[in-house]
């Protein structure tokens, strides 16, 4: 029989987990909440230290002289550019231009990268490293992985490492200390805030959660589930797989797949680049004609969804966790497009939604209806079209 | 010297100068780069000595009618007229020296004459083999029909412009008639043997056809689809036996004088080692000694895997499609061994096999299998003045536990012990001897894994699946640069349509 897989944390995280809800992530159980409601979680995100077990990742160290041709080769970022210390967050297709699954290209050495993704890869990756010097390791169950996420992470991760981070920018890495136990620390995250992804071998795990737990306790350290981490993602405007879009690995039909500029990760394709990577011939001819669909922002008017609940003597009912459900887009009796995740958004106090439209739809501004459920019946209350991310603080980058 | 060229062909074997000839017709500016200091490919005539000068690999054949005239092939010395010998398989109880039709089969390509020898062996079968060749014969025309349409693109959607072709198929194949047509198609799957069977009772005719089936390839006659490779071997040959023995380089010889005579180049020792490639566009090719010549469109004719694989590249090519190529079959397993004699041999002239019975065929075949060398081999032999060519089956090209570079001994000694059952006097009148293994068709031929058809012919690789799926009409994914060899569709044996039709592609 399939067991779900428990991650080095679970010691830990399973102690904490008051409502026992639990999800499946890539093979291992994780913590959907660890309170009843979801607002102490989500506001550690947003003002404090988020602490979230992201172990599942799927995680492959790629090495050898071939290393950084054979991601040059399989994703759409120049990854010959990258300097040792640098991560590049990227999607990767299939010929056809259309996305199989995107992550993270860290390059921790020279000839040494680490790529994560939401999926198992591993043949992908074995078919394109033909005639190429390039071993390709998957270590997700070896390498455990904590998303340390908020404004206050910065200077919990000085009281507790070796070296200061203070010095480590945007998507870059470095290798420190804590407690005397190595880890790779990477400015990376999933929620759009200042944040850090501390990278540690299985048998450090508790070592490394205890230590932030005990010096973050000063800083509002919090253990927070990946429904918290759903919320804070689509403020900021970032998608996941399987829900935002489906892979051309699962996909039945055509229409299912997506390509990056569908997905608003033009910043990405780098058509630039020199040689052959999969897909560039089917990327160029988009560029070049457009594409049909695209991932954008929608925030519903509060007062126009205000007047529909108040035709049955309602106030306006708001969700209470990210909804991954499919919510059609319509402009005037047509639909439009759909929206794949929509989530209340405590910080900004506007529902907002991530939603993919058609030619010439997506245009900024543009004014759109999405569905709401009143009462069982369906309707559609008035949104805009608004440029992704949402919510971005100036602390994020800085 | 130039070194832009309007088109380059890889190889200058029968289907690169085939394509070569046609295209330099048309007026372009056509180079032919062959690695090797002589033309010819797998279809050549060398000098191993004094006096002993062979077919190497393919022993004579002749290229369809149309490439004769439309490339004007006789101005160019190409022997027009083909010369049918019989087929003729051997008896052990038989002895050259008495060689009567009581001794061995011999199968005449008249039918009413090869009807008269199959008698002694069964009168039933020699009633009905009219009847089989009219089948094989139309089933040859059939696929013939079939090799000279390019394939549409499938599983990928294919235009109107290739459905035409596939409506002219279609049309013709309609007039070949119904019932020859189901015929056809029900025979390409079913092993020899289960064909043999429904037409004869004879062991030794049944034997002696199913022989043909298997030769060149790597299968025996039990194997599922050596129905089709028997129709395939029956069409190029244009029957059961071997035409025009001993001239198979006068057939390339031919047709690089065509190459030249319209204006066309051939350098030789010109080894071709890498395509260059821009954004996915074949630009020129880079020689062995670094030299680069530029071109419009390049061709190759070499085998699909080291054309792709070794000359452009797996980093140049899409994921999946590099898949497809690995898997590719090639699974050579054909050695040659050819014999200079004193001239007192007593192999009698025409296609000779050493095919006792559909089951030691088979045995010869399980050897394969499992890596090993055929103790006991099918063989076929041909002969031409004092020289004897044995087409030896089977050596596989990937040996278990053993190295080719050490059994070319064991192979010649395999192939005269097992003629010497049937000509004792044999091994006293050798007076040289040549071996190719498998490792040599590589080496010195350049056929990837030995394999004298660049990819066996096998229902999973023809038609629309040859090369490989998807990818049937000559076109691969590097813009500008097409296949022309064996390896595609229409390809395996000597008869150019390969190269003929990468023509309609160009267009």
């Amino acid at each position: 029989m399939f067991n779900l897989k428990t991650t080095p944390f679970h010691e830990r995280t399973s102690a904490l987990c008051q409502p026992q809800n639990w999800r499946k992530w890539a093979g291992y159980f994780v913590v959907g909440s660890y309170e009843h409601v979801l607002d102490r979680e989500y506001w550690a995100i947003r003002n404090a230290a988020a602490l979230i077990d992201v172990t599942p990742l799927i995680k492959y160290i790629i090495q050898g002289k071939d290393a950084a041709a054979l991601l040059h080769r399989v994703t759409t970022r120049d990854i010959h550019k990258m300097k040792v210390g640098q991560v590049a967050y990227t999607g990767w297709c299939d010929e056809d231009g259309k996305m199989i699954d995107d992550g993270t290209v860290s390059r921790l050495e020279d000839r040494t990268f680490r790529l994560t993704a939401a999926e198992p890869n591993l043949r992908w990756l074995t078919m394109n490293a033909v005639g190429m010097d390039a071993s390709i390791t998957e270590v997700t169950d070896d390498m455990a992985a904590l998303s340390f996420q908020g404004p206050n992470t910065r200077k919990v991760l000085n009281l507790v490492c070796e070296k200061s981070v203070d010095d480590l920018k945007y998507f870059r890495l470095m290798t420190n200390k804590i407690k005397g136990v190595d880890v790779t620390i990477s400015r990376t995250g999933y929620t759009g805030d200042l944040g850090y992804e501390i990278w540690m071998n299985n048998k450090d795990a508790l070592k490394i959660w205890d230590a932030l737990m005990e010096v973050g306790a000063d800083y509002g350290i919090t253990p927070v589930g990946i429904l918290a981490m759903d919320m804070a993602r689509v403020e900021a405007g970032l998608f996941m797989l399987d829900v935002d879009y489906t892979s051309t690995t699962h996909a039945w039909i055509e229409s299912q797949k997506s390509s990056p500029f569908e997905l608003g990760l033009d910043w990405t394709v780098a058509l630039d680049k020199p040689g052959y990577f999969v897909g560039r011939r089917a990327l160029e001819r988009e560029k070049k004609n457009g594409s049909e669909w695209k991932m954008v922002g929608l925030a519903v008017d509060w007062v126009g969804m205000e007047d529909i609940f108040k035709r049955i003597d309602l106030p306006p009912q708001i969700p209470g966790s990210a909804i991954r459900a499919s919510l059609p887009v319509m402009v005037g009796n047509v639909q439009v497009g759909y929206a794949s995740t929509s989530t209340w958004s405590p910080l900004l106090k506007t529902y907002i939604a991530l939603a993919h439209l058609q030619r010439p739809y997506y245009e900024i501004g543009t004014d759109v209806r999405m569905e709401i459920t009143v009462e069982h019946h369906r309707q559609h209350a008035p949104a805009k079209v608004v440029k992704l991310p949402f919510y971005e603080p100036e602390w994020k980058k800085k | 010297m130039t070194n832009h060229y309007n088109t380059i062909i890889i190889g200058a074997g029968h289907n690169g100068l085939a394509a070569a000839a046609y295209l330099a017709k048309q007026g372009r500016k056509v180079l032919v780069l062959e690695r090797r200091a002589i033309v010819g490919g797998s279809v050549v005539t060398e000098s191993f000595g004094d006096g002993f000068t062979v077919d190497s690999l393919h022993t004579g054949g002749i290229l369809r009618p149309d490439i004769i005239k439309d490339l004007k092939l006789a101005t160019h010395g190409l022997l027009v007229d083909t010369v049918h010998q019989p087929f003729i398989s051997l008896q052990p109880v038989g002895h050259a020296s008495s060689l009567t039709y009581r001794d061995h089969l011999v199968i005449d390509s008249n039918p009413v004459k090869a009807a008269e020898s199959i008698k002694h062996f069964s009168v039933k079968d020699a009633a009905r083999w009219p009847e089989f060749v009219r089948f094989m014969d139309k089933s040859a025309k059939i696929l013939n029909t079939a090799y000279a349409t390019i394939m549409p693109r499938l599983p990928m959607n294919f235009g109107v412009k290739e459905g035409f072709g596939l409506v002219d198929m279609g049309l013709s194949l309609r007039l070949a008639g119904r019932k020859d047509m189901l015929n056809f198609i029900r025979a390409l799957p079913m092993t020899a043997q289960e064909l043999v069977e429904e037409y004869f009772e004879s062991e030794i005719v049944k034997a002696a056809i199913a022989s043909v089936a298997i030769h060149g390839s790597t299968l025996g006659p039990m194997s599922a689809g050596t129905g089709y490779t028997l129709i395939h071997n029956w069409m190029n040959r244009g029957g059961l036996s071997h035409v025009n023995v001993g001239k198979a380089g006068e057939i390339t010889i031919a047709l690089a004088n065509a190459v030249k005579s319209f204006g066309g180049e051939i350098r030789t020792e010109a080894e071709v080692v890498n395509i260059k490639i821009e954004n996915q566009i074949a630009k020129g090719v880079v020689l062995a000694n670094g030299e680069e010549i530029s071109a419009n469109v390049i061709l190759s004719s070499a085998d699909p895997k080291h054309t792709l694989l070794k000359l452009v590249g797996p980093r140049e090519l899409p994921p999946e499609f590099v898949w497809h190529v690995q898997s590719i079959k090639m699974r050579g397993s054909v050695a040659k061994v050819h014999l200079l004699t004193d001239g007192s041999h007593e192999i009698p002239t025409g296609t000779v096999v050493v095919a006792p019975s559909v089951k030691y065929l088979e045995k010869a075949y399980d050897a394969a299998k499992y890596g090993e060398i055929s103790e006991q081999p099918y063989l076929e032999v041909t002969t031409s003045s004092n020289t004897v060519s044995i087409h030896f089956q089977f050596a596989p090209y990937v040996l278990k536990n053993r190295e080719w570079k050490v059994e070319s001994g064991n192979i010649y000694k395999l192939a005269t012990d097992t003629l010497n059952n049937y000509f004792p006097d044999l091994q006293s009148q050798i007076t040289n001897y040549h071996v190719i293994t498998p490792l040599d068709l590589e080496t010195t031929y350049g056929l990837s894994e030995g394999d004298l058809n660049h990819g066996q012919l096998m229902l999973d690789q023809f038609l629309f699946m040859r090369p490989i799926p998807g990818w049937s009409n000559h076109k691969t994914p590097i813009d500008n640069f097409y296949l022309c060899g064996s390896g595609v569709h229409s390809g395996g044996g000597v008869s150019g349509a390969a190269g003929r039709n990468v023509i309609k592609v160009l267009k």
